[in-house]
């Protein structure tokens, strides 16, 4: 880690955008959790860290008016996962978030910062793919939405410009009320990265509508919308077929957490066992 | 006498400081300018080293020491003289270390490290045993055959064995031939690390008069001290070794290990402390890891389902150095039969270097890996003949009577590894006729090991007492968490009669004033401490006695101590311990006695060397610890992940001394047990030779959430005969049969053999695949029988 670092904590976002852009190695920091122990490695090296932690406006979990919910950047897991809206609309962003390390690290590590460090196996990524999230980007050119679907470009990368700053994630109230399950595999039970991560959620209705997302089996999390239209047309009895479509859409490696055969194979396994849980 | 304190909770003596943070653990220390150390390491699994230039090093701001192979060219080894403090001519693992810098600051330091510029010239790595066993393998030390070794360990010069111990008991070809069957299985256990929680660290000073003080991390202050001399050339008197408190050892901080880079660097910055603390990541490859095993075992059985011949080939993968690791060999080698009577043994047990991390000292020193190969051996063995697995092992146990594969002869001191086999049996419900359900399973397994120690390995102790009659008790056997110090106020207070309150067990010796303890390791603490705890309270109450009697003017004989006191039954007077231990005054003002004290020592009695062609021994060893696990477990058939749901396990200790602590070790011991038979794996890249998985990221140790829902814990009390209050030592064998009673479960739970350690999901999954694809298979060609899905 560098011996000389400024650190820098604006108190509202545009400040914060400017300062970003007047140096050009720099890094906003929120919880940490990522971004400290990869300055620690060398893996990377900012000469400034922006501190986003006092900015009101990113501390701030909204209500709004469809029903939805606008979560700050800098609001930390913890607080994500038992907020009573999320428990009550969104469920299977609390189930994904309980996954993320540890409850004490969950109280540093924020939904913003888990969705921004892009990793494949991001378990909240997942959540927020099958809830059709919007993130909210502030930066010099101004603000803008984008969809959770169009952030992710592969391992660590994604669609926001240097610079870029998110200011929220916006859960839509369309897509409140889906229930299920994000079903894991890790090496052990606590704290530990997904091998594979699978949700499966449903809303009932006529017909029902079904979500199918996946962690740690390809560049990025996935969503896998052919599984989804068939659970549709078909209902829980097309498990096998649904399965089948998720096995065909990932790309898993083999690294030290598991072969890309047995990734594979595992989605199969999960998908099916997900969606017959909401036969 | 008062109540009984040995055997009772006595609440940890080092909790209150440990709860609060009191305890002071090395990097914690604080000291005036210190320098900061970075190490330079070998990049390369082998090579030459052409050149070493540290000139620019040296030259850079902040940087007060620079050292490197040339200056130190002294060897070290606990047992093997086989590493030079920096590699000279050679480096032989990833991490090998080739030069130091000591620097003002951490960054500096890496930074100067950074400008040690080093030639190497690429040597063809060895990484895998057999292929270093392999006759004509490319040479890890050719410079074998001239180290110092003690006399027990047999290098073989010209070849890359560090260690072979031969047993050769009966006539195994013999009986081979006799054998109604026989059976032939490889297993294989990887590399894997301690993870302690607290990282190696060691912080050294040389004064302006040239003595040498070390702080540090470390499991032994004498044996550090010892070689530190030896590798300095300095006189024991010169070098002072304190250990404060360790966060956890697991026998990767005996021996000695950062101290001489520390030490050599504090050379050539007189005045200056000096400290050395690898991060995480060093840790894992370039500290030391628990050596890799390749067993091939083959079993002769008669039609009543008794072995007659047993083969053991233990290949020990030792890594670069072999300085302690022999002595796993050795270990290995006289306790290679296990828990088990075999009347014809060809045992060998050899130590093998190669490229990879340097193997040392782990919990358990050999056992856990040999009986990951011998407890499933026996488990297939007793499945094939159609026996149950438990009658199996009490058929073949050993027992007093029966004869160790070294022909010792064990009588009915030795310790009951039957008792514990039914014991663990019934507590996890082993029953043969027991209600099976799919794809769940139990397991059983057996343990059994001795202290691995030079057979004059010693501890002492010293008792005196403060003003106030506190008694104060100097050890330098370490607590790392084993409760040491607890039980060694236990038979302090046992044997004076004096509260708990009253003792204060100092527990973070300093050479220069404790008295001399080999090491802690062996599980051997509670047994030779304790021993010399008895003694050294022998005398005081002879001195105190003898001052009492002279105060009372009674005969000595006729006087007991109690509470606190000196009594005289009879007559019912009394003298407080405070009336005594400094003296005793008379009402005229004369005064008798002095302040009360005592050294004690014990060093096990008539341990005698094996034989070296065929090791046969009648006492190897000073005592056996005997013991079993069962395990209960469930599959999940598609995606191959194992629940522990309930461990069982029984040891026969001799005596428990303090029960909550001995269920906490036994509890620690289970789940790391889990962790190396489930999870562990230092893995390195094939063609680098660097470790892949050095992070707490990628290499797993088990979470508090995968702790099996129920623990189990009994024991059985055979007093040994030369134990304190019959005890003898259980630390290490706590995590021995676990991984194998699993993977025995697995068998019962859904018929696959793993034969490497670790059990992984993925490996139960390809094995249940195998499995699927074998009985389709036996089902297309018709036949009735269904072969077993194995794995490695």
């Amino acid at each position: 880690m560098p011996v000389d670092l400024d650190y820098l904590s604006p108190s509202a976002v545009d400040d914060a955008v400017a300062l970003r852009a007047s140096r050009p190695s720099a890094a906003f920091l929120l919880g940490g959790t990522d971004l400290l122990p990869q300055m620690r490695s060398g893996r990377r090296s900012p000469e400034t860290l922006i501190d986003l932690k006092r900015i009101p406006e990113l501390h701030e979990i909204r209500e709004n008016e469809d029903g939805g919910l606008s979560v700050g950047a800098a609001v930390p897991l913890a607080d994500v996962e038992t907020h009573p809206v999320v428990l009550s609309r969104f469920p299977l962003l609390a189930e994904c978030s309980k996954t993320v390390g540890a409850w004490p690290l969950r109280q540093r590590a924020t939904l913003a910062g888990n969705v921004c460090n892009a990793s494949p196996a991001a378990d909240t990524a997942v959540a927020l793919l099958a809830l059709d999230a919007v993130v909210n980007v502030a930066s010099t050119t101004g603000r803008l939405a984008m969809a959770i679907s169009e952030l992710f470009l592969g391992p660590g990368q994604t669609a926001l410009m240097a610079g870029d700053l998110v200011t929220e994630i916006v859960l839509p109230g369309a897509a409140a009320g889906f229930r299920g399950s994000y079903q894991r595999l890790s090496r052990r039970k606590g704290m530990d990265l997904a091998t594979v991560g699978v949700l499966v959620g449903k809303r009932d209705g006529a017909p029902a509508s079904w979500r199918v997302a996946l962690a740690a089996v390809a560049p990025t999390p996935l969503r896998v919308a052919a599984a989804e239209e068939l659970l549709a047309a078909k209902g829980a009895s097309a498990a096998r077929e649904a399965a089948e479509l998720a096995v065909a859409a990932c790309r898993p490696i083999t690294d030290l957490r598991g072969s890309a055969e047995y990734r594979r194979e595992m989605v199969g396994v999960l998908v099916r066992r997900g969606v017959e849980s909401l036969g | 006498m008062s109540a009984p304190v040995v055997g009772t909770d006595v609440p940890r003596v080092d909790g209150l400081e440990k709860v609060t943070g009191a305890a002071k653990y090395t990097a914690d220390l604080k000291f005036p300018r210190l320098l900061h150390v970075a190490v330079v390491r070998s990049p390369h699994p082998h090579a030459r080293v052409l050149d070493v230039r540290t000139d620019r090093a040296a030259r850079m701001p902040g940087v007060r020491a620079v050292a490197s192979g040339r200056d130190f060219p002294l060897h070290t080894g606990i047992y093997l003289k086989d590493q030079t403090v920096f590699a000279t001519d050679r480096v032989r693992f990833v991490g090998d270390p080739v030069a130091a810098v000591a620097a003002e600051t951490p960054e500096l330091a890496a930074e100067a490290a950074a400008q040690v510029h080093v030639e190497y010239e690429p040597l063809p790595p060895i990484f895998d045993v057999e292929e270093g066993f392999a006759e004509g393998a490319p040479l890890v030390h050719p410079d074998l055959g001239s180290y110092e070794v003690v006399p027990w360990i047999r290098p073989k010069a010209g070849t890359n064995v560090c260690n072979h111990l031969k047993i050769r008991k009966g006539d195994y070809a013999s009986a081979l031939k006799g054998s109604w069957k026989v059976f032939e299985n490889v297993f294989r256990v990887p590399q894997v690390q301690h993870v302690p929680m607290e990282p190696h660290v060691s912080v050294a000073r040389v004064d302006l008069a040239g003595k040498v003080e070390v702080h540090s991390s470390a499991q032994s202050p004498f044996t550090v001290r010892h070689l530190l001399a030896h590798c300095f050339g300095l006189p024991h008197g010169d070098v002072r070794v304190h250990v404060p408190y360790v966060g956890g050892g697991f026998g990767g901080k005996a021996g000695i290990n950062l101290e001489p880079i520390a030490v050599a660097l504090a050379m050539r910055c007189r005045g200056r402390w000096v400290r050395l603390m690898v991060d995480r990541h060093e840790e894992f490859f370039a500290t030391v890891v628990r050596q890799g095993l390749t067993a091939t075992l083959v079993t002769g059985v008669d039609r009543h389902g008794k072995v007659q011949a047993q083969k053991m080939h233990y290949l020990w993968n030792c890594g670069g150095y072999g300085g302690y690791g022999v002595n796993i060999v050795r270990s290995a080698g006289y306790t290679c039969g296990g828990a088990y009577e075999f009347p014809n043994v060809e045992g060998d047990s050899i130590g093998v270097y190669t490229n990879r991390p340097v193997g040392s000292a782990y919990r358990g020193f050999g056992m856990q890996e040999i009986h990951w190969a011998l407890e499933q051996q026996m488990d297939r063995v007793a499945v094939e003949l159609g026996i149950d697995p438990a009658e199996f092992r009490l058929k073949n146990c050993l027992g007093a009577g029966k004869s160790t594969v070294t022909g010792q002869l064990l009588d009915e001191h030795a310790g009951r590894v039957d008792l514990c086999i039914r014991n663990v049996a019934k507590a996890i419900g082993f029953e043969p006729d027991r209600e099976r359900t799919p794809y769940r399973g139990k397991g059983i397994a057996c343990a059994v090991k001795a202290p691995a120690m030079p057979n004059d390995a010693a501890s002492s102790v010293i008792l005196k007492f403060a003003e106030d009659a506190t008694l104060e008790i100097l050890i330098s056997g370490i607590d790392y968490g084993q409760g040491l110090m607890t039980v060694v106020a236990q038979f302090a207070s046992e044997a004076l009669d004096l509260p708990v309150e009253k003792i204060r067990v100092k527990g973070c010796p300093d050479t220069d004033l404790s008295p001399y303890d080999w090491q802690t390791v062996a599980s051997r603490q509670t047994w030779a401490t304790g021993n010399a705890v008895f003694r050294a309270a022998s005398e005081i109450r002879g001195k105190l006695c003898a001052t009492a009697a002279e105060a009372l003017s009674v005969p000595a004989e006729e006087l007991s101590l109690r509470g606190g006191a000196v009594v005289h039954e009879a007559t019912g007077r009394a003298l407080p311990f405070e009336r005594l231990v400094m003296g005793y005054q008379f009402p005229d003002g004369h005064a008798i006695g002095g302040p009360v004290a005592a050294a004690s020592s014990y060093l096990p009695e008539g341990l005698l060397f094996l034989d070296p062609e065929t090791s046969q021994s009648a006492k190897p060893v000073a005592k056996w610890t005997f013991g079993a696990q069962a395990v209960s477990i469930a599959v999940d058939p598609e995606t191959g992940q194992v629940t522990v749901e309930k461990v069982a396990a029984c040891y026969d200790v001799g005596k428990v001394v303090n029960p909550a602590l001995i269920k906490g070790q036994t509890y620690g011991g289970i789940v790391q047990g889990l962790g190396t038979g489930t999870m562990e794996e230092l893995v390195l890249d094939p063609k680098t030779g660097r470790a892949v998985n050095a992070s707490l990221m990628d290499y797993k140790i088990p979470s508090t959430e995968d702790v099996p829902a129920e623990m189990a814990v009994d024991f059985v009390e055979t007093a040994q005969k030369d134990g304190p209050m019959g005890a003898r030592g259980i630390g290490e064998h706590t995590m021995i049969p676990t991984p194998a009673a699993i993977a025995n479960a697995l068998w019962d739970a859904c018929g696959i053999r793993i034969s490497e350690m670790p059990i992984t999901a993925e490996k139960v999954w390809r094995a249940l695949k195998a499995k699927e694809r074998a009985e389709r298979g036996a089902k297309a060609a018709g036949e009735a029988r269904v072969p077993a899905g194995t794995v490695a």
